[in-house]
């Protein structure tokens, strides 16, 4: 088997597979060491997917050479299980026209609650989570929300995406409960003016939306600012950043996204969990693999939320199946 | 581009593109990048090699004591991997033969991989006859079976390796890079045994005719010696190439068995 394995081997490029049969736990072991030995790299065998069959033909995979560090081509930072995201609902005073989850007014909020995210977050950063991202829907209509991000905080710094335009009244209260150290806010602006803002999220939102912004620093927030821009807007990506840059926004804190082919809208950038790094995202409904996949089914990694570890450690699982894969197919989408 | 240096190689793998690749990356912001093309054998690199179609040629053992044959001692090596300072070939017999030393392959059936070998054809039957065995008495069984790459591909070692496990063959003769791809028989539990191993000579390095000016290719072989372990795509490339920690200075003592072996052997010193 080893003998196989050099000669089909050495018929590989870099980066290339080859599958040998094996017949036991020694032989995956043999291999694993010779792949070790030979500066080579053993594909993790599958995750189990509880309840799915398993074959009873067994293969070792070996990739030609070593892979490429993912830590070290993504960035620690974007490394799976460095972040969680959170749905806190999916109701929203908004109906965009390419929501990536398709909120609006009249869907179901489908709430997960205070007293699970709390829990979850405080998991999550017993496990090792570093940023915790609540997005929506539209998070500010939560009569909770300002109470759950003081405690959140406690464990793990905050970015709550928003529309920023529910900063007053109730809104303005929970904002203000809010702790500045670990809290940003992340607000929609999809182009310079309102024109297009507007086409897509509605009548005067461009102007709340500036508006959100003004009122969150004048707060002492940090404010991150995100457009999603869609290929037949015209959009400009220099002149947003010129924009951005006008409002004193650093760069850093500018998002320029385009448009998923996710949720309500039926264009845009078509995305598949082999391709896409796993950023875990949790909803009422399950754990996804990322947030702009929150309501497709083909991204649900799992619909038993708690423990959050398990899903972590399963997702990290999957992305070293998916980085031996597809290392050089996959890609990050930049929602935060 | 006309100060850009060009090294030339054998694909004698796919997996070569990806080396290449690699150190290209690697030299590219250096003081000496470097372009490199491929030649389908050795002998066409060495071809290219005086012809100052290519700088500097990643030349086998036997390349470059062809190219030094050629050149009338023209040649000058730059650098070699830490592996090739120590090379040697490995005799390896069924587990359990009996078998050791030298003495241990007289009379037998010998595998041996390509003709143009250095480790796995002629250096085996030069050490053999070093130590006194007599030839005439051993079966040699060729495997021809990636001439022109100077046995780079191990295909041919893994050919006599397997006439051994077969019972085709007593012994077989296979450099110690096979050697060690087998774990030292351990990735080929209880099946195989070591023989008898040759003394040290040297393997590769990286070749340029003397005519070119040492300050051409001086930066490039400090950038090539300064190839760090430690940072993980230099390792990847670094391991795909089969050096084990460091780039060497060439151990040009370890050629002069080769020398010897090719005039004895009556080797071609220009196919």
């Amino acid at each position: 088997m080893i003998l196989d394995l050099i000669r089909q081997m050495d018929t590989l490029a870099a980066g290339e597979r080859c599958t040998v049969p094996i017949v036991d736990d020694s032989q995956l072991e043999l291999v694993r060491r010779w792949s070790e030995a030979t500066g080579n790299t053993l594909v993790p065998q599958s995750v189990p997917i509880p309840g799915a069959s398993t074959s009873s033909l067994r293969t070792a995979t070996v990739i030609r050479g070593r892979l490429r560090d993912p830590a070290t081509v993504l960035g620690v930072d974007r490394m799976p299980g460095t972040r969680l995201w959170i749905y806190t609902n999916f109701n929203c005073n908004l109906a965009c026209d390419y929501c990536c989850v398709g909120s609006g007014p009249r869907v179901d909020p489908r709430e997960i609650g205070a007293e699970r995210i709390v829990p979850i977050v405080r998991d999550a950063a017993a496990w090792g989570v570093q940023e915790l991202y609540l997005t929506g829907g539209e998070p500010f209509l939560l009569p909770y929300l300002g109470a759950m991000v003081v405690e959140c905080a406690e464990y793990l710094p905050v970015v709550i995406l928003t529309n920023g335009m529910l900063f007053r009244g109730a809104g303005l209260k929970q904002l203000r409960a809010m702790p500045r150290d670990r809290v940003a806010m992340q607000i929609s602006i999809d182009s310079p003016t309102s024109l297009i803002h507007d086409r897509h999220r509605g009548l005067g939102s461009w102007q709340r939306a500036i508006a959100g912004i003004a009122i969150a620093r004048a707060e002492g927030f940090r404010v991150r600012v995100a457009a999603t821009v869609g290929g037949d807007d015209g959009v400009d990506a220099v002149e947003l950043q010129k924009f951005f840059d006008g409002l004193s926004i650093d760069r850093e804190d500018q998002i320029i996204r385009p448009v998923a082919r996710e949720g309500a809208s039926s264009e845009g950038v078509l995305l598949s969990t082999e391709t896409l790094i796993p950023e875990v995202t949790v909803t009422a409904e399950g754990v996804y693999w990322h947030p702009v996949a929150a309501t497709d089914p083909d991204a649900l990694v799992s619909s038993q939320i708690e423990p959050i570890s398990e899903a972590l450690d399963m997702v990290r699982a999957l992305f070293q199946e998916q980085w031996h894969n597809s290392a050089s197919q996959v890609s990050a989408f930049t929602c935060a | 581009m006309t100060d850009v240096l060009t090294v030339g190689a054998v694909a004698y793998s796919p997996a070569v593109v990806g080396v290449w690749e690699g150190m290209k990356d690697y030299f590219a912001d250096s003081d000496a990048p470097f372009d490199f093309v491929l030649y389908s054998n050795y002998g066409r690199l060495v071809q290219a090699l005086r012809a100052n179609h290519v700088d500097i040629a990643w030349n086998t053992n036997l390349a470059y004591v062809r190219a030094m044959l050629q050149t009338d001692g023209g040649c000058r090596a730059l650098a070699m991997r830490d592996i090739d300072t120590v090379y040697s070939t490995v005799f390896v017999a069924a587990a359990g033969s009996g078998r050791t030393g030298p003495e241990g392959v007289a009379g037998r059936r010998l595998a041996l991989g390509s003709a143009d070998s250095a480790h796995a054809a002629i250096l085996p039957l030069h050490y053999l006859e070093q130590e006194g065995v007599d030839l005439d008495t051993v079966t040699v069984i060729r495997f021809n079976s990636d001439l022109g790459k100077h046995g780079d591909t191990g295909r041919s070692e893994i050919d006599a390796l397997e006439a051994v496990l077969a019972g085709e063959a007593d012994v077989a003769a296979i450099g110690i890079s096979t050697w060690e791809k087998i774990g030292e028989g351990d990735f080929l539990p209880g099946a195989v045994e070591k023989v008898w191993q040759t003394p040290v000579y040297s393997h590769c390095a990286f070749t340029v005719l003397d005519t070119s000016p040492p300050e051409r290719t001086a930066a490039w072989t400090r950038h090539l010696m300064a190839m760090d372990p430690a940072d993980p795509e230099q390792r990847r490339v670094m391991t795909l190439e089969g050096v084990k920690d460091h780039w060497a200075e060439p151990a040009l003592d370890g050629y002069r068995t080769l020398f010897a072996a090719v005039q004895k052997q009556g080797i071609d010193p220009t196919w």
